[in-house]
């Protein structure tokens, strides 16, 4: 008895850790790969004290350091890091943040519709956006390229090479979320948006003072798959910007991996920091994910 | 002073899909009268429009052809706020991310009203309704009694001409409901609004209407108070709905024999029948060789021969009920069942040989097509 349980602890035990290894060691070979003394790719998850070196970290943040030159001589040269790492942190974070607000506004206003008002062909658009988003978006690359293109003859700041070109983008991708919200909105009584109209409110109020409070977690969930999502997004931004200032991290990252020098070590500190905006956003939404916001309202 | 009054014309309401294409009538051109101070129960089973004609009468749902007025005016076209209704529905519907006091101030938040006044008004019904100490909590720490309180709260503030209640108690265990149906009944007493409720429960139709409507699939079967309702039904449907336990309904047709008209049940074998003497007679006249239903309270049937109007029937006893006052027996003559309502003084058995006998003066016959009483 006491050895069979012992064996079953053993095995659950080893499927877990060899399940946490799997996704840990990666992630650890990384982020040693950042430290590392020259630009090495991710391999190993050991350093000896002489080959650490804050210098890739230095580059992605914007701070000066010495690069040595030739080892044998010792020459050294001051580096003068030239910012965009930064800046496509700062860019990717702009995006991505707009973009995820256009999300939830466009997403949440039309899950509205599909949940709560009749119209034509509503089941028949609702099933339409699903498979809509069956198909990869990056299938329509080239289309958003022309469009974007045109639209910049005309409107410049919506053009390629615009940010706002490439939210106008990602805002196109929404169909998942709108089932999403809706399948939420769902769960909902309607009752209490009846109540609100009773009390005096008109559809817009209802929405806003009822229902949108209500369906906050939802909200949240939605703000941060787009945020990551976008964060990480690389072949729409790599066609939109091809400026190298106005990058994106995901492409900037990529951009550092050239053909014929390829900055592992540049490469993996960029990866390592595009991590922090993403764990701080979700540590900012992780309040709203709460349950029982909509208990005690109704009762079916 | 009118303001009150809901005069219902005509109403129809069919609902229809996505396309705007016709998909169920859910109320059939229904007229009524709804008096200014008047407790207007409607009742019926589930699916016969009554919650339909509330959700209209408060503007939630669109009329289709026909007119409601309230008072003078005609609110076919009024939003719910402009209608002088307030609505308790039947879960509830507060706000679960508001407190007890937001709930129950939101509409005159949005009526933007002094704040003096909102606090005043707040606290003054709340106090009224025993919420006064969770007025900071939400509604989840709230029992079902309290929620459904808060919602009374929330229609009382807005000083409405009609008050709507749909099913407002169906949520609540037996004893809250015994209690909340006081309290409404209390509260139209204090307030003399005129009051519509719905419920599909008829013993809380009889004991909190001034009149009750009955409906089914769409239509008005009946419309009258409590005892007119349960004492003359005008057809099958409310004499079937209204009590509990039902009236016996027995199918079978009048036979003129040599002591003259007798009911006879349409039975395989075994039916019974009953001589049908005094106001029945009468009335079963025009009947004669033609199916009709009869019918007999339970309490109608009694163990004791009063008078030469009663006529026994023999029959064995299938399960008794006894609630203490009175005894539900469920008895079986032949192939028939009959439901009685004895005194409880004596306990029955199961299979136990009994006589009843049916005050035949207290018959009521309908005539089987029209499933209209036979006056």
């Amino acid at each position: 008895m006491r050895s069979q349980r012992l064996l079953k602890l053993i095995i659950a035990h080893t499927v877990l850790i060899v399940v946490c290894a799997l996704i840990l060691i990666p992630f650890a070979m990384v982020v040693i790969a950042s430290f590392r003394k020259g630009n090495f790719p991710p391999s190993t998850l050991w350093l000896n004290p002489d080959q650490w070196t804050f210098d890739h970290w230095r580059y992605v943040l914007g701070i000066p350091y010495r690069e040595i030159l030739n080892a044998t001589t010792g020459e050294t040269k001051l580096v003068n890091p030239t910012v965009p790492p930064l800046h496509w942190f700062l860019n990717s974070i702009l995006v991505a943040s707009i973009a995820s607000f256009g999300i939830i506004l466009l997403s949440g206003t039309s899950a509205y519709a599909f949940a709560r008002l009749k119209f034509r062909f509503r089941g028949q658009i609702l099933t339409g956006l699903l498979v809509l988003q069956m198909f990869p978006q990056i299938l329509t690359l080239t289309a958003y390229y022309r469009i974007l293109n045109n639209i910049g003859e005309h409107i410049p700041w919506l053009g390629l090479n615009t940010y706002a070109g490439l939210i106008l983008i990602y805002l196109s991708g929404i169909s998942i979320n709108i089932w999403m919200i809706k399948g939420y909105f769902d769960t909902i009584s309607p009752s209490m948006e009846d109540s609100a109209r009773i009390d005096g409110a008109s559809r817009f109020q209802a929405f806003t003072k009822i229902l949108l409070p209500m369906s906050a977690p939802i909200f949240a969930v939605v703000f941060i798959l787009s945020f990551i999502s976008m964060i990480s997004e690389y072949p729409t931004a790599s066609v939109v910007l091809q400026e190298s200032a106005n990058r994106t991290l995901a492409v900037g990252a990529y951009s550092l991996l050239d053909e014929h020098e390829k900055l592992w070590g540049h490469f993996s500190a960029l990866a390592v920091l595009s991590g922090v905006p993403i764990t701080i956003m979700f540590l900012l939404c992780q309040r709203f994910i709460i349950g029982g916001l909509t208990s005690g309202g109704a009762k079916e | 002073m009118n303001d009150g009054a809901v005069h219902i014309t005509d109403l129809v309401k069919t609902y229809t899909d996505d396309r705007g294409r016709p998909t169920f009538t859910a109320v059939k051109k229904i007229n009524l009268e709804i008096n200014n101070g008047e407790f207007m129960v409607l009742v019926g089973p589930s699916g016969c429009g009554k919650t339909t004609t509330l959700r209209m009468v408060a503007g939630l749902e669109k009329i289709t052809s026909g007119t409601i007025a309230i008072g003078e005016r005609v609110v076919n076209d009024l939003e719910p706020k402009d209608r002088g209704i307030a609505m308790v529905f039947q879960n509830y519907a507060l706000y679960p991310h508001m407190s007890i006091f937001n709930n129950m101030a939101f509409g005159l938040q949005l009526a933007k009203k002094k704040k003096d006044f909102i606090q005043e008004t707040v606290s003054r019904t709340s106090k009224a309704l025993g919420l006064d100490q969770m007025l900071e909590r939400k509604p989840q720490a709230l029992s079902g009694g309290q929620r459904q309180r808060v919602a009374l709260g929330r229609a009382i503030v807005r000083n409405p001409q009609v008050f709507l209640f749909d099913e407002p108690l169906s949520n609540l265990d037996a004893k809250m409901r015994v209690q909340m149906r006081s309290e409404i009944s209390r509260l139209h007493a204090q307030l003399g609004n005129t009051m519509v409720y719905v419920t599909h429960d008829q013993v809380e139709a009889m004991t909190m209407g001034d009149r009750i409507c009955v409906m089914k699939d769409g239509l008005i079967m009946q419309v009258a108070d409590p005892l007119t309702l349960y004492r003359q039904p005008e057809n099958l449907f409310v004499a079937g709905f209204i009590g509990s336990p039902p009236m016996n309904l027995l199918k079978g047709r009048v036979e003129k024999g040599d002591g003259g008209l007798t009911f006879k049940e349409t039975a395989e074998e075994g039916g019974v029948s009953f001589p049908l003497k005094g106001p029945a007679e009468a009335l079963a006249a025009k009947y004669v060789g033609k199916p009709i239903v009869f019918g007999i309270r339970p309490e109608h049937l009694t163990e004791e021969n009063k008078n030469g109007s009663h006529v026994p029937v023999t029959s064995t006893i299938d399960i008794a009920e006894p609630m203490g006052a009175e005894s539900l027996v469920y008895l079986r003559a032949g192939t028939t069942n009959l439901i009685a309502r004895i005194h409880g003084e004596t306990l029955f058995h199961m299979g136990q040989p009994i006589t009843v006998y049916v005050n035949l003066e207290k018959v009521l016959l309908f005539d089987s097509e029209t499933e209209n009483v036979i006056r």
